[in-house]
């Protein structure tokens, strides 16, 4: 036997065991307590105890009993479920309690705000930032950028003071005021971020089953399309891994020339630089076109190998420098081609003791001849001071002969050229080159190669030499100037020599045109004659067996269009060919 | 995320139709996305009080009258809206697990 309560919830009347009754009581005010005093919460309350009210209504009519017993709160208390089961949906609600779906969504760009995107980014997220603020398409912010950065490289100031400025945008919910969305889609998408690990076990809603459908489809794709894909992965990691390896070679060789240790793999741009520009040059040179590479060999890595991703600040550093040299590429480019902007020439006239022949040779400054230690072309023997002769030494020489009257002074005018940034410039390098022929009687004698002094660049240097000789004047020329010499060619007068191999010397008239060979060309041999000869072996042949048989007498042999006559020890031939040729 | 979901949820079931509150539960409770009716009348209210949602007092045969819940148009208009937001979540979700693989 139990004592009986009778209560009343929302006008109506229960009669309920009193263990119950406290159960019930006891769980009332939890959820009053819960919910606090506000006129929201007196609301929910008011509903949660009319669902109580209409369960155990419920309970009554369909146990066809009068009271409500323990098990009956029991069983509606589980229904409704305990406090701490509130909580817990209370506690995912949270974020709810602000702006939650407000009514007016048609204010999409107020809320914009100027942050960095961490979700769309190349460095730093700066452009799709100010992509999201202005409404345009990362891209054409980034080309705009790209072309601030060429011009003049104030695209990278101007980023790196924007880094600086604009937050990221770390959060959700900073995202999607970057966005300028509304922030109730926002707490839709945050609340799902957040718990999205723990989701996958329990949710049984359509769209797992969907994603699972689109991920085996998606995965049979993939696996087809990523074996293709390994294996260009895998030859573009051997490719860009051994053009890494080849462009330390070449920097590390190309390093080592330009410290004196000489081999053959220079870089022919470099020598137009100093020793010490070209290696700040050739090291943003090596860097500009190494580190794309590497960047493509270390992302290779990485899908290949699943390795981490490189640390961002490492990263960033990287792409500075690489930014950095390929500035410093452009500026060498432009600063070098400047310095051949404008060229400059000085004339200098030497006067030539008068002769009756002229004798010109070279002298390779290269050979230090000791029998020649007192001969005239001694002289040129060089006093070398540095290492870098070859860089100093240059043979962009040009001689030419030009007649003057036939009473007037012999002259060399020696025109010494070069570029420089300025003219001035230009003209300091032309006088630092140091080239002069040295005549001693009928003979005069030009150096191989000039001299910079100085250290001069390699500026366009360039001597004119040309040697003014009065008509009639006798030249000889020796072979060793053929290639200095311009407008005649010494080779094709050698070869007017019976014996061009062993001829040295080739000798030469002034005339009004200039210097003029003075070997005629040797007369082209007649035809006639060499057919003859060949019909002289052919004949020969036939003879020897003729000859045997008879001496003294007149032969005549039936060779095709060779008639031979022979009597005695004479021999007259006469072939038909040429005749009939030149008839014909 | 379950609350984003389960407002989601109750705002798609209601709007098919005048509901009442225990109809909604039973719902839910066959998605097993909420299993106590308790928390359900606190995410009701709440949407009511955002304007989401009316309701009508119905009388009952067994027991009290009973609130009928229904959407108002701002609550269609918020539901389109989370119609596209919850598609751009599976597409995320989808290429998210994709890439698990």
């Amino acid at each position: 036997m139990n004592k009986t309560i009778i209560i009343n919830i929302n006008s109506i009347v229960f009669h309920i065991e009193e263990d119950a009754y406290e159960t019930l009581r006891s769980y009332m005010i939890d959820i009053k307590k819960h919910f606090g005093n506000t006129a929201e919460s007196k609301e929910i309350l008011e509903d949660i105890e009319n669902r109580i009210a209409e369960m155990f209504s419920e309970h009554i009519q369909s146990g066809r009993k009068e009271v409500l017993n323990i098990a009956d709160v029991q069983e509606v208390i589980k229904r409704m479920g305990k406090v701490s089961d509130f909580q817990e949906s209370e506690e995912y609600n949270d974020g709810f309690e602000e702006p939650v779906f407000p009514g007016n969504v048609s204010t999409p760009h107020t809320g914009r705000k100027l942050m960095r995107d961490p979700d769309d980014k190349i460095i730093g997220g700066v452009c799709s930032g100010l992509a999201h603020y202005f409404v345009m398409e990362p891209r054409w912010i980034r080309l705009l950028l790209v072309l601030f950065v060429l011009i003049g490289g104030s695209g990278i100031l101007v980023y790196v003071i924007l880094w600086i400025v604009m937050p990221e945008a770390e959060t959700r919910a900073d995202k999607m005021v970057m966005r300028g969305e509304v922030p109730n889609l926002e707490n839709f998408k945050k609340s799902f971020d957040e718990e999205v690990n723990s989701f996958s076990d329990n949710f049984t809603g359509a769209g797992y089953h969907i994603t699972r459908g689109a991920r085996t489809a998606g995965a049979a794709l993939g696996g087809c399309l990523g074996l293709i894909g390994k294996l260009i992965a895998w030859v573009m990691l051997l490719v860009s891994g051994s053009a890494l390896v080849g462009l330390f070679i070449f920097y590390v060789f190309n390093l080592m020339n330009l410290f004196g240790m000489e081999n053959p793999m220079m870089f022919p741009p470099l020598q137009v630089l100093s020793t010490d520009e070209a290696v700040i040059a050739l090291t943003f040179g090596f860097l500009a076109i190494t580190i794309p590479i590497l960047a493509l060999f270390l992302w290779l890595i990485r899908v290949l190998f699943k390795a981490e991703k490189l640390n961002n600040y490492i990263s960033l550093t990287i792409f500075a420098a690489w930014i950095v040299s390929i500035v410093a590429v452009i500026y060498f480019c432009v600063s070098a081609a400047q310095d051949f902007r404008e060229k400059s020439t000085i004339n200098v006239e030497r006067k030539i003791e008068v002769q009756k022949i002229y004798s010109f040779s070279e002298k390779d400054v290269r050979v230090l001849d000791e029998n020649e230690k007192d001969s005239l072309k001694s002289r040129f023997n060089m006093e070398m001071d540095g290492l870098n002769l070859r860089k100093r030494l240059h043979s962009s020489i040009g001689i030419h002969f030009e007649s003057i009257d036939s009473l007037s002074q012999p002259f060399i005018q020696y025109q010494y050229s070069a570029k420089g940034k300025s003219y001035q410039l230009a003209a300091q390098r032309a006088g630092e080159i140091f080239y002069q022929g040295i005549q001693e009687g009928e003979a005069i004698v030009f150096p191989s190669h000039f001299l910079l002094r100085n250290k001069s660049l390699d500026r366009d240097q360039f001597v004119k030499v040309i040697v003014y000789l009065p008509r009639g004047a006798k030249v000889l020329l020796d072979k060793t100037l053929d290639n200095k010499v311009r407008d005649i060619s010494i080779w094709d007068c050698r070869n007017n020599y019976s014996e061009a191999e062993r001829q040295k010397v080739t000798e030469w008239t002034m005339s009004d045109r200039g210097l003029v060979c003075s070997q005629a060309e040797p007369e082209p041999e007649p035809e006639q004659e060499q057919d003859t000869h060949g019909a002289v072996g052919k004949a020969d042949q036939q003879q020897k067996v003729v000859d045997q048989q008879r001496k003294d007498s007149v032969i005549n042999i039936e060779a095709p269009n060779v008639t031979i006559e022979m009597k005695d020890n004479s021999l007259r031939i006469n072939t038909n060919t040429t005749q009939k040729e030149n008839a014909s | 995320m379950r609350k984003g979901i389960l407002e989601y949820c109750i705002l798609s079931i209601i709007s098919r139709g005048e509901i009442y509150a225990s109809d909604i539960i039973s719902e839910l409770k066959k998605a097993e996305l909420l299993v106590v009716e308790g928390t359900l009348y606190p995410l009701l209210t709440r949407l009511k009080n955002n304007g989401l949602l009316s309701y009508n007092w119905k009388e009952s045969t067994s027991g009290p009258p009973r609130k009928y819940y229904q959407i108002t148009t701002l609550g269609r208009e918020v539901l389109t809206k989370l119609d596209v937001t919850w598609k751009e979540l599976l597409f995320a979700v989808e290429i998210s697990l994709k890439e698990r693989n």
